[in-house]
């Protein structure tokens, strides 16, 4: 058993293991600044993927990149290519929308819609699916469960999504993006607007989510980077410095600028 | 400093007590049943304010039915689809120079547009005064409102797959729903103390009326007719079409304001 748990064979695995996210030299402008430099990484089909680095880094503007959220505003350009299951999202024909029913995104701050708890799962749904109400229902509870929120807002369902507490906010959103099953789930800070025991419970379900999502965690918190992620990137002035194992980026870099963040040194 | 404060809002706050004192006490006296089931008398007669207050209801309603969307779409633009944009830098210039231009100038405007070229006063080119009124006001809630509504909000929508404007509909205009239902309160509390842009436009009709293409009576129209007459029943009328004008924005005031507290509380 513990020889099957060994690095050497998780390495090998990872190595086996389809790619989900392809990332070929990719270059991020803000107007003219350059904010990621030729950035190239792939993410393997679910696992849980980690982005560390300090504030200003890139890892959030990487990860707006996967679902083009970054269009919504104007002087925001990606070069280079990101693919998904081999095909390029940067492409112009993409459709925006169905690439982020594809790839759902979490955000820092919970962002409930300002309506009911159950519409503010069906919305999502409803865009794309033509369901019946029982079918609804279903759905709605399914999410609700995956997110591990049913118990808590089962009875109150016609609440106002805004009525419940930041962590049951944060989990009702990643309810809502489970809902209009995605295959990758991106999530931008998460946990950093939550109590511990709200993150715990975030942390948690990442965990759980993995077994059929591709997810993509950025993080501050670099505790929480080594309990949740199989694989993890540093992120350095727009530059990918490493990216490895989660264990191995923890214990033994092999550059010396993750070190010293790793260690506290610097970030 | 606190004592010529507390003396300046004192003096601010009696004068609007004064006014208030007056309008209640000459308009009560006149206020009866006959003030909303009859017309307009003729000098020397007794009768109601029927005429002048449907005339203003009608007026408003038609100046709100035009210019709401028309204020709403143009904020729409303005906070959503063209927020980065320049020509949102000029309609918001231009629209707050629109905010603030005298109410007579609308009416000017709007008897060379309309009822020069129509012949005669109406009702509808009264009615556009009003709403030309109303655009502005809307515009500049909409777009306050909705400029308000976090971008995270936005961006939520957008990561759910939802197109650009089912995010603004049911995401947005929700967020923002009880501020810009207050602008457009806030629009008709302005206009209906309007008497400028009316005298131009539809200027007044002693008569019943539906005809909006007619010149038709309208309550604020009426009280500056009838208290610059020298017939007692007039100016009677007239204090009592004050009070109800004045209630009516009152009113209006109160449920925008109460629409305002409840987002606040949420």
């Amino acid at each position: 058993m513990t020889q099957m748990l060994s690095p050497d064979m998780t390495m090998t695995e990872t190595v086996a293991e389809k790619t989900k996210i392809e990332v070929k030299n990719l270059n991020f402008y803000y107007g003219q600044s350059k904010a990621l430099k030729d950035i190239t990484l792939s993410l393997p089909e679910r696992s849980v993927t980690a982005f560390i680095g300090p504030s200003g880094c890139g890892k959030s503007t990487l990860l707006r990149v996967f679902n083009r959220i970054y269009e919504l505003y104007p002087k925001q350009t990606a070069e280079g290519q990101v693919l998904l299951d081999g095909k390029n999202i940067l492409d112009r024909s993409q459709d925006l929308n169905l690439l982020r029913t594809k790839i759902g995104m979490v955000f820092q701050k919970p962002t409930p819609f300002p309506m009911s708890i159950y519409e503010n799962i069906a919305f999502g749904v409803r865009l794309y699916e033509n369901l019946g109400k029982s079918e609804m229902d279903g759905r709605v509870e399914q999410a609700l469960k995956r997110a591990a929120l049913w118990g808590e807002v089962k009875d109150k369902l016609n609440a106002s999504g805004l009525s419940l507490s930041g962590g049951q906010q944060q989990r009702l959103c990643i309810a809502r993006t489970v809902a209009v099953k995605p295959e990758v789930i991106l999530l931008d800070e998460p946990a950093s607007a939550l109590d511990p025991l709200s993150t715990a419970k975030i942390e948690e379900l990442i965990d759980e989510l993995q077994a059929d999502y591709t997810i993509v965690i950025v993080t501050h918190n670099m505790q929480q980077a080594a309990r949740v992620s199989r694989q993890t990137a540093f992120m350095y002035l727009g530059e990918l410095v490493e990216f490895d194992r989660t264990e191995k980026i923890f214990t033994s870099p092999r550059e010396k600028r993750t070190q010293d963040y790793i260690t506290g040194r610097f970030g | 400093m606190m004592a010529l404060c507390v003396v300046a809002a004192g003096i601010g706050l009696a004068w609007l007590a004064l006014i208030l004192g007056a309008l209640v006490y000459k308009g009560t006296a006149g206020l009866s049943f006959a003030v909303f089931t009859e017309m307009t008398p003729p000098p020397g007669e007794a009768g109601g304010l029927l005429n002048a207050i449907a005339g203003s209801l009608l007026m408003t309603i038609i100046a709100v039915v035009v210019g709401t969307p028309i204020g709403v779409l143009a904020g729409t633009y303005m906070a959503e689809y063209g927020r980065f944009s320049r020509i949102t830098t000029v309609v918001r210039f231009i629209n707050d120079i629109l905010l603030s231009a005298p109410s007579i100038i609308i009416g000017l405007f709007v008897y060379e547009l309309m009822v020069r070229p129509m012949g005669h006063f109406s009702a509808i080119a009264g009615a556009v005064a009003l709403a030309i009124l109303v655009i502005p006001v809307v515009v500049r809630t909409t777009e306050d409102m909705l400029n308000l509504v976090p971008n995270a909000l936005r961006e939520a929508g957008a990561a759910i797959g939802a197109p650009r404007w089912v995010v603004i509909r049911s995401v947005a205009y929700r967020a923002a729903l009880s501020g810009i239902v207050t602008g457009i309160l806030l629009a008709i509390a302005r206009i209906s103390g309007e008497t400028a842009p009316l005298l131009f436009t539809a200027l007044n009709n002693q008569f019943w009326s539906s005809n909006i293409n007619a010149p038709m009576a309208s309550l604020p129209v009426t009280i500056f007719q009838f208290a610059l007459s020298p017939y007692e029943e007039w100016q009677q009328l007239a204090w009592t079409g004050a009070l109800i004008i004045t209630l009516t924005v009152l009113g209006l005031s109160i449920l925008a304001r109460s629409l305002t507290g409840r987002r606040e509380d949420r």
